[in-house]
């Protein structure tokens, strides 16, 4: 077997695994300042008011378009969601009532009962 | 001219002939890695029975001929996707609970839409996690239900379970949940409140993008990215290391957004204000303190953590009210710790023997 110390791959990812490390301590330090953090967020609020002032032009050209604005969209999609609430409690409503009637639920596959003890100490799991 | 110490000149030829092997492999198996999808993840099966907006909850079909009484409920972080707990067979969580008798439940989150980003953190303690726990009783029969949180969703378990002290909750299991969120050395300077305009972001953009919350994590470890692709390439040729490399990769890289006023909660009550350390939290006008906890709790910790370090996590234990608590830390890192081989060996066994005995 070749010595890790001689093996030119082990070497190479001996140096990676170094450098990794190196370069993440030294991130975190520099990030872990002030500084960083009033350049990042500066940065970063920036970038969300960029994002509003484009949201809120391209609401004014769809308008214009005679398109749907987004505003009339998240309203479908508040009604879509509040019927598909709606569908999942009669769903959940009637999947109780079979219960209740004791009757076999369809494609349900009957469950095993509740009698698992935990293996004894050392011993086999079942 | 003598070969150095410990070089062994015999072997050479063969390591060469092995290298050239594996760089043809490289090319071959590089053009197969851009041709294919990857392992197909998730896929234990189960049965949604209940969806609502960013909320699913999953029944997972038992595995076993007899189960345990107590069901156990999963509440996955609000950052990720449910499936880093189901990656494949035989490396699956899920399938692992399964098969050792547990009759088992998630709570995972879809992308909240962005009509859905007035959520508040009240939505997800007082009105999300006991909506699934009422339903995980009505489809298993039983009153009691056991609740397992992962990272993120192991605070908002806690803060289900301080507020809800009279249960069902029966056993509490905490993985990398953390606490203090000073310790939380970087986040805490990402969100220093003297730079860090949390209402103009929310105001501005509604859902915090995935994109942000991904390089918020990638940031931690800045490097660690591009070293993961070298070792991709320099692996490519085996398939073993590739499919993991995949599983993991496909999951780290799919966020989720975060609904604007859960995010902005956090920020204030978490990252500012660190009430939940300080025994001052309080979600929907009702008290959390973490005191008010008195069912048995294990919390599970990685000794290379680094996104909850272990002083964020240390002292969750030590404030638990409970009299049946338990804190174990394990070798590996935040999702090393839950899920591939090393979790596999470690965590899994750990909180099989843990729960089997509280879960009867």
């Amino acid at each position: 077997m070749t010595d890790k110390i001689t093996d030119p791959v082990a070497l190479w990812q001996k140096m990676v695994g170094e450098m990794e490390k190196g370069f993440n301590s030294f991130a975190t330090k520099a990030m872990e300042t002030p500084e960083f953090s009033q350049a990042m967020n500066r940065a970063g609020g920036v970038a969300a008011g960029a994002q509003k002032q484009f949201g809120d032009l391209m609401e004014r050209y769809l308008l214009s378009m005679n398109l749907p604005s987004r505003e009339q969209m998240t309203g479908i999609a508040e009604r879509l969601q509040s019927i598909e609430g709606q569908l999942g409690e009669i769903k959940s409503m009637l999947s109780q009532m079979s219960a209740n009637s004791g009757a076999p639920q369809p494609g349900a596959a009957p469950r095993p009962p509740r009698t698992k003890r935990p293996p004894s100490e050392g011993g086999e799991q079942k | 001219m003598n070969a150095p110490a410990g070089l062994d000149l015999a072997s050479i030829p063969e390591r060469i002939q092995s290298e050239v092997q594996r760089a043809i492999q490289r090319s071959i198996k590089g053009v197969e890695y851009f041709s294919t999808s990857g392992p197909s993840l998730g896929s234990t099966p189960k049965d949604v029975l209940h969806s609502r907006g960013t909320m699913n909850l999953y029944h997972y079909r038992p595995m076993s001929d007899e189960i345990y009484r107590v069901p156990v409920l999963i509440v996955m972080a609000t950052t990720n996707r449910g499936y880093i707990l189901d990656l494949v067979p035989g490396q699956s969580f899920i399938e692992f609970l399964l098969r050792r008798g547990y009759d088992v439940y998630m709570l995972d989150w879809s992308a909240p839409r962005p009509e859905e980003k007035s959520l508040r953190m009240e939505d997800y303690v007082l009105d999300f996690i006991p909506d699934c726990v009422r339903r995980v009783q009505a489809d298993s029969g039983e009153q009691d239900v056991s609740v397992i949180g992962y990272c993120f969703g192991g605070v908002l378990s806690l803060l289900y379970g301080a507020i809800h002290q009279d249960g069902p909750m029966k056993n509490l299991i905490c993985f990398t949940t953390p606490i203090d969120f000073r310790e939380m050395k970087l986040f805490s300077n990402f969100s220093d409140r003297r730079y860090f305009d949390v209402d103009h972001l929310v105001d501005s953009v509604g859902n915090v993008p995935p994109e942000m919350i991904l390089s918020s994590f990638e940031m931690l470890r800045p490097a660690s990215r591009t070293v993961s692709q070298i070792q991709l390439w320099e692996n490519i040729w085996n398939d073993e290391f590739v499919k993991s490399y995949r599983m993991f990769d496909r999951w780290a890289t799919d966020t989720l957004p975060l609904a604007g006023e859960y995010f902005r909660a956090i920020t204030k009550d978490l990252m500012w204000d660190n009430k939940l350390f300080n025994d001052t939290m309080s979600v929907g006008g009702r008290s959390a303190r973490l005191e008010n906890i008195k069912v048995p709790i294990l919390h599970a910790v990685a000794e290379h953590d680094h996104i909850v370090p272990y002083d964020a996590a240390k002292h969750l234990i030590a404030k638990i009210g409970s009299a049946d608590k338990e804190e174990v830390m394990l070798k590996g890192g935040h999702v090393s710790l839950v899920a591939g081989a090393n979790a596999v060996k470690r965590l899994w066994p750990k909180l099989d023997s843990w729960l089997g005995k509280r879960s009867i």
